[in-house]
């Protein structure tokens, strides 16, 4: 299998704080790759990193075989939701998704996207009318309308109600395995569980613990869950 | 789509023409009110420090030094807000984070939100100032309000310093959004604007007679500072951190 992003002993920090410290990873082509941690372990700025926002202060991190901190072009192959998606409210979901299409330099079929995220009888309303959830859903349609290789999704659930969750669940299903890599990140270790293929427990600023859901699954077995809280306590505890 | 046309669509634009409305029509309510005021003529005048004085709008060129000076202070605060929503708040706020996501140049994103901010003030000050300067002389004739005749001469200053009202007003713009941009405070480039325009439009109301010159020094000196602070903030937006 092809490998989309390679992360290789990444650093970051901000003035003392290392917050990301030798951290390696590997996120493979059609793979929902999960990241777990605790609230300031790192995620988003990691996910940050993939995506350039964030300098890198040491090792490398390439995506889809480009070095980031040198050219953007790659990511026009890559689609994200990174906190709160944020939007210009007056417009409405069409025009947005149509502005971002001409941005990325891409075709696509709107009301294709916005049927996928379940926004296809209110795609000519403004975006100010719509609720948390429905805005959660149309970042979600932003970022994947343009048929992106990697989705970097920072705990894109948030704001969902339990059947938009299932739904979610099952479009990132169908998007990993027609190609696309996931990188997601999530507080719900259930939803995590569900989602993805595999699961890397960052803590300390590195991953700390990787594992294939399904071997994990089988050998925990119901006691999954608590593995991984008492997995994240235990490494938080010697952390400290 | 070109860029140009993505920038317009982020842009409540009629909010923008409401303020601009807004703008003309007090400036030309202060303009009657200064043209009824000087309307008795160079008899009109009044005591400063003890020393008898004609008032500044009892001419032409007096009335057209109020409208500009005004003109500047109402679109140099206008721009500085612009420049507030479209650059300060979208590149130091979290809509930053969704901006640079693209493969887009950021320093390209960067001049075409300030270009936005330069054309929308300066064509808005430009018309407004002439409208009103224009509308001023129309109310003088129909009630028969001669401060005293304008010349071909005075006609051709309007047109220039109008233009310069509104390239001074966008400079303005420019000059706070970039203080601004340092403390990443929208408020700080309205603040900072509110700075400039207590002192910039008392110099062009001091000099009625050299108000084209007086707005060409200015001009000149603002647009120099300007670039200077324009192109500072787009060196280091490559390397930006969100």
């Amino acid at each position: 299998m092809n490998v989309v992003v390679t992360v290789e002993s990444a650093c970051k920090s901000y003035g003392p704080s290392q917050v990301i410290n030798g951290c390696s990873f590997q996120i493979h082509e059609g793979e929902i790759y999960g990241l777990l941690g605790i609230n300031g372990a790192g995620k988003t700025t990691l996910m940050k990193m993939l995506l350039g926002l964030q300098r890198i202060d040491g090792g490398s991190i390439s995506v889809l075989g480009r070095e980031v901190g040198g050219s953007r072009e790659y990511l026009a192959d890559v689609g994200s939701v990174i906190e709160t998606p944020v939007f210009y409210e007056h417009l409405h979901a069409e025009e947005l998704l149509s502005m971002h299409l001409a941005l990325m330099q891409k075709k696509a079929s709107i009301p294709d996207a916005l049927q996928l995220v379940g926004l296809d009888n209110v795609g000519n309303k403004p975006i100010s009318q719509y609720s948390l959830g429905m805005k959660q859903r149309l970042g979600l349609a932003r970022a994947i309308i343009h048929r992106p290789r990697l989705l970097v999704l920072d705990e894109p659930l948030n704001g969902l109600d339990p059947i938009a969750i299932t739904d979610m669940r099952e479009l990132m299903r169908k998007l990993a395995a027609a190609g696309m890599s996931i990188l997601l990140s999530s507080h719900i270790i259930g939803e995590i569980r569900h989602t993805a293929d595999r699961i890397g427990i960052l803590a300390g600023g590195a991953i700390r613990q990787e594992f294939v859901v399904k071997d994990k699954v089988s050998e925990c077995g119901e006691n999954f869950e608590e593995y991984v809280v008492g997995f994240m306590r235990r490494d938080t505890y010697e952390l400290v | 789509m070109n860029l140009y046309r993505l920038e317009k669509m982020k842009i409540r634009l009629s909010t923008y023409r409401r303020a601009v409305l807004g703008i003309f029509v007090s400036l030309l309510a202060m303009g009657v009110l200064c043209l009824f005021l000087g309307g008795g003529g160079p008899e009109v005048s009044m005591h400063i420090n003890g020393v008898e004085e004609d008032m500044l709008f009892t001419s032409w060129s007096g009335l057209f030094a109020v409208s500009t000076a005004l003109t500047v202070a109402c679109f140099g605060i206008f721009s500085a807000v612009f420049a507030a929503k479209i650059i300060v708040e979208e590149f130091c706020g979290k809509k930053a984070v969704l901006l640079f996501t693209y493969p887009v140049s950021r320093r390209k994103i960067l001049h075409l939100k300030s270009m936005f901010v330069i054309c929308v003030t300066t064509v808005s000050a430009f018309v407004s100032n002439m409208a009103v300067m224009g509308s001023l002389y129309i109310v003088s004739r129909i009630f028969g309000i001669t401060p005293e005749p304008a010349g071909g001469h005075f006609v051709i200053s309007v047109l220039l310093a109008s233009l310069m009202s509104g390239i001074l007003s966008s400079e303005i713009g420019v000059i706070a959004a970039a203080v601004g941009w340092k403390k990443r405070s929208v408020m700080t480039t309205i603040i900072c604007s509110l700075i400039i325009v207590c002192f910039v439009p008392n110099l062009i109301a001091g000099l009625p007679g050299g108000i084209v010159w007086v707005m060409f020094v200015m001009g000149g000196l603002f647009g120099v500072a300007a670039n200077f602070m324009h192109h500072f903030l787009a060196n280091g937006i490559e390397e930006m951190e969100v």
